[in-house]
């Protein structure tokens, strides 16, 4: 017989024994008929004893098993509580690990719904010596990119711009996106309907903000969502819609599930940087230190990251020679696009996630103690079934039998819980979560539900369950005989331990961001975040200009002004905490610098009306605010901040000296009124940036943030200062009403999901934990009845078992602390980056969660050693 | 057997693999493998057993008592080989269920519902 018909034979062999091994007979007779059919098959070729041998396998498999699972669900039917209860305790455990895992796996795992997705990247200007590594590019620098480099198949920028667009119900306010050639060539994804842009009618396009529309009618590709929201008609694609005071065709309607940027992006249009940025203001083209586009690229197909930043670093080096004003040390970094989306969430989701699987781990661990009970429970009823006959491998396979149908019932839980607990967590997420709205149970999400189902099976019901079969027979049957052997017991307490050790790390992990949080709320922003108001106007481009901007602005705030509760109005560019405005970030220096430190120097420029300073409660550290008479033909002044007059004039005092600013019409000479406070801009956990402010009049920008002080709740003025807004001018679109308090908060989004959710993980598992000790010390005290009988019928004080019982469950809780320690000393490098102004070894939280999870265990204790105390050793004894 | 049913009709019909192993014994005593040949000649290779599947059904046949182990047995077989045969209920059971396939074919052929005789 050659060497692989026999290994066949050997297979069929074990898998015989495996599945039927019942009556050693039967077993043999049907060995020797399935040798037999193989012999007369490998006459007939290999093929023939392959399908043979297949077709042997296949009727043991369905022989076997059909009847035990047929025999496991009869016994389910019969008694369903064990499998009922696990099913939904594991189930439970196994749909909120499901439930993360779905994040994650639509955030950070699932591929870029764009075709060859590794092949994008983001584009960032980056500038080592200033400290400046990640910038949006300049579109000069783009410009000459696409002209010049053989890196990328396809790469394009864009920008967006807030517009306004009419529908039959008024205004509303909506991002756009314009975008340069090239922009759907790099995300390579067709249109849910119509078409998107040819190559021609990139060219020649202003910029929405412009007003312009350069000789041709301006078109856009609209998203799903707008479309929809829009009518959803498809006859839309051809016809118009109004945005910013003009009529734009609509050419086609992306997917859903398209969001770039991001989930607001409501319609893209083709954006010409050329014409963009040309005449007396542009002398040379597209500016090369305007830097904030965000580009995406295509490497091609073929070039490594690595080898494709190389060619771009050729580029950057001789932009730097032809322009060393404006790309002296500025080099290019080539990010892939899915780690840049995922950066900011990436470490607080997998936080949660591991939290979560902890808590799986203790749903785990106290079903397994279920079991080992049950297994003890059944340990007579096993030896009688051993003594009476019954193989071993019988139990066994009964026993993996029940386990399967386990697993199939938590899938089954874990898949509708999943579903129901997504919407939950979907709501509770923060928004700035990228790509949550592909979040979906897919097939990837189903398959690991199932896996998880069947690992915490075998974990929880598999493993504990083994011995069964084991069980000596003799000593099982004996009368009286403890209920549970002395092994069983040591795996509980093991897994007891266990569990408290990890709710440790689940506690540890929830005070310190608790802690941290409640650090981040106390930072102080550098103003007074408390009673202000603030709302954003948006007006029409082609409305007002220049002076008429200001005249505006002028009649809002006054408008504003005077309503009763309001202390004062004022409006600015960008408002600290804001995430909507736009922000310019310019090269400054003092006079007499030389050349070479023109550019050495940035600072955010934003513009500001008379009495900002007073209304943000930012306090004026010397010189003036703004005023009326800084107006548009009067000398240029501006307002500087600590961190800026710190790094310029090294503590001298800055008022009445000047600055150069190369901002707009290039190089211009300032002169400082004022120095403010520093303000963390970006919420509490950022740092204070160097500032520049100039006021609005001198500067009419068109998009502003008004910001209203208020000595009611501001909550309560929002309705009404909208509408006083509106009544200066109904057309122009008052959006985005909120407080100042509320922004802040939302700047603590991320950190307040991590917190909540460990948090909730960290009660759970608490409990879990709770419960477990609990029903481990119920358990040994039934067990020891006799003992603890014994004991009392010798003269034991009633205090002296239940202290017996209670130190039982502090050995258990200081090994179990111990355990934590050791798992809060691995996790602690992972939680540094999450934490704010706290270490991970902080000895108050440390020791706050001992004494905790000490208390909870002893209390947990309270009622099995009562019930010791109460043993009645008399009949405890006449078993 | 007291408690035998006292119309075998109640057990009809038949599964299709019981009633070829019935048949297949309806000749005399044959163990397993011979069955399992016996049934694939005679329809062809249309119905196949196997081993696993087989001795499960032979097994509950007996527990039926349709089959029971033969002691007699052909003088040149090897001697560990099991030997099944039909009892006397096993074999009123295949009588019953031949007679009442009879009589559907019987019946179709007089409705017509054959559109000719088949012949061999």
């Amino acid at each position: 017989m050659t060497p692989p018909s026999r290994r066949a034979i050997r297979a069929y062999g074990w898998l015989l024994w495996l599945l039927r091994g019942r009556d050693p007979q039967e077993q043999r007779a049907i060995k020797e008929d399935a040798e037999l059919l193989l012999d007369a098959a490998r006459v007939r070729g290999r093929r023939a004893f392959a399908a043979t041998w297949l077709a042997l396998m296949w009727d043991l498999v369905i022989v076997g098993t059909g009847h035990d699972l047929a025999r496991a669900l009869r016994s389910l039917v019969r008694a369903p509580g064990f499998a009922l209860t696990v099913s939904l305790l594991l189930g439970l455990g196994v749909a909120a690990t499901t439930t993360l895992f779905a994040l994650v796996n639509a955030v950070i795992l699932k591929p870029l719904p764009y075709a060859n997705p590794e092949q994008l990247v983001m584009v960032w200007e980056s500038n080592a010596p200033l400290k400046r590594l990640r910038e949006g590019p300049a579109p000069g620098n783009l410009n000459d990119w696409v002209a010049n480099s053989d890196a990328f198949e396809a790469l394009t920028g864009w920008w967006t711009a807030s517009a306004t667009l009419r529908g039959r119900d008024g205004s509303a306010p909506v991002t756009g996106v314009q975008v340069t050639t090239g922009f759907f060539e790099v995300f390579r994804r067709a249109p849910f309907l119509g078409r998107t842009f040819t190559a021609d009618e990139y060219l020649g396009r202003p910029s929405i903000a412009s007003g312009r529309t350069g000789g041709q009618e301006p078109v856009l590709v609209l998203s799903h969502r707008l479309w929809q929201s829009l009518g959803a008609n498809p006859a839309l694609v051809g016809g118009t819609v109004y945005v910013e005071g003009r009529k734009w065709r609509v050419l086609g309607v992306m997917p859903a599930d398209f969001a770039v940027p991001d989930i607001d992006a409501a319609f893209w249009t083709p954006w010409d940087m050329r014409e963009a940025y040309r005449g007396v203001r542009f002398p040379d083209g597209p500016p090369r230190d305007f830097r904030f586009l965000r580009v995406v690229g295509r490497v091609k197909r073929g070039l490594s990251r690595e080898a494709a930043t190389d060619r771009m670093q050729v580029l950057a080096a001789r932009l730097a020679a032809d322009h060393p004003r404006t790309n002296a040390d500025w080099s290019i970094q080539l990010v892939p696009l899915r780690e840049e989306l995922v950066r900011s969430s990436r470490t607080d989701l997998l936080l949660v996630f591991g939290a979560v699987s902890g808590l799986l781990l203790l749903v785990c661990a106290n079903v397994a103690s279920l079991a080992i009970v049950r297994g003890a429970a059944r340990a007579r009823e096993m030896a009688i079934r051993l003594a009476l006959g019954a193989g071993r491998m019988r139990i066994v396979r009964e026993h993996l039998a029940e386990s399967a149908l386990c697993a199939v019932l938590t899938a089954l839980v874990a898949i509708v819980l999943t579903t129901w607990l997504l919407g939950a967590a979907i709501a509770f997420a923060p928004s700035d979560i990228p790509r949550l709205h592909e979040v979906d149970v897919n097939i990837r999400v189903v398959s690991f539900a199932m896996a998880a189902a069947l690992l915490a099976t075998i974990i929880g019901v598999v493993l504990p369950g083994r011995r069964g079969s084991s069980t000596a027979i003799v000593p099982a049957l004996k009368d009286g005989a403890p209920v549970s052997g002395e092994h069983a017991s040591r795996v509980r307490r093991a897994l007891v331990v266990a569990e408290i050790g990890v709710t440790v790390v689940l506690l540890v992990g929830a005070g310190l961001l608790t802690r941290s949080f409640a650090r981040l709320q106390r930072v102080d922003p550098g103003f007074d975040a408390q009673n202000l108001l603030v709302l954003r106007i948006a007006p029409d481009v082609t409305r007002y200009r220049g002076a008429q901007v200001s005249d505006y602005y002028g009649r809002v705030l006054n408008s504003i002004r005077e309503l009763p509760g309001v202390a004062s109005a004022a409006a600015v560019t960008v408002l600290p905490m804001s995430t909507i405005g736009s922000d310019f970030y310019r090269p400054y220096w003092l006079e007499g610098a030389r050349p070479d430190e023109f550019a050495a120097t940035q600072a955010n420029v934003r513009m500001a009306t008379p009495g900002y300073f007073a209304t943000l409660g930012l306090p004026l550290v010397s010189g003036r605010e703004f005023s009326a008479r800084d107006a548009l033909m009067a000398p240029r002044v501006i307002i500087v901040n600590e961190s800026l007059a710190r790094s310029a004039w090294k503590g001298q005092d800055p008022v009445g000296r000047t600055l150069i600013l190369d901002y707009q019409n290039g190089p211009s000479s300032l002169q400082v009124v004022g120095v403010v406070g520093d303000a963390r801009y970006k919420g509490p956990r950022s740092d204070p940036a160097p500032e520049i402010f100039i006021p609005h009049a001198q500067n009419p920008y068109l998009v502003m943030n008004v910001v209203v002080r208020t000595t009611i709740d501001p909550a309560a003025l929002a309705q009404t200062a909208r509408v006083q807004a509106l009544n200066v001018d109904r057309d122009q679109p008052v959006h985005s009403v909120t407080t100042m308090e509320r922004l802040l908060d939302d700047t603590l989004q991320q950190d307040r999901f991590a917190m909540l959710f460990v948090a909730l993980f960290a009660a759970a598992g608490l409990l879990i934990a709770a419960t477990g000790v609990y029903a481990l010390l119920a358990f040994t005290v039934a067990q020891r009845r006799r003992e603890i009988a014994v004991r009392m019928a010798i003269g034991a004080s009633t205090s002296s078992v239940a202290r017996l019982i209670v130190m039982e469950s502090l050995t258990l809780a200081l090994v179990g602390c111990l355990v934590g320690a050791l798992g809060v000393a691995a996790v602690s490098r992972v939680a540094r980056s999450v934490l704010f102004g706290i270490a991970p070894h902080d000895p108050l939280t440390l020791g706050m969660t001992a004494a905790v999870l000490i208390g909870v265990v002893l209390a947990a204790s309270w009622l099995p050693a009562q019930r010791a105390a109460r043993i009645d050793p008399v009949s405890a004894m006449r078993i | 057997m007291s408690d035998r049913p006292r119309s075998v009709d109640r057990l009809l019909p038949l599964k299709p693999k019981v009633l070829q192993i019935l048949l297949a014994l309806a000749d005399g005593p044959r163990h397993g493998y011979s069955i399992m040949q016996e049934v694939a000649t005679r329809t062809d290779g249309q119905v196949r057993l196997w081993p696993a599947a087989l001795y499960g059904t032979l097994r509950a046949l007996e527990d039926l008592d349709w089959i029971a182990k033969s002691e007699k047995r052909p003088s040149d077989d090897d001697e560990r080989r099991r030997y099944f045969a039909l009892t006397p209920l096993g074999k009123r059971v295949l009588d019953a269920e031949v007679r009442r396939l009879e009589a559907i074919v019987d019946h179709a052929r007089a409705s017509r519902a054959l559109r000719k005789p088949v012949r061999t």
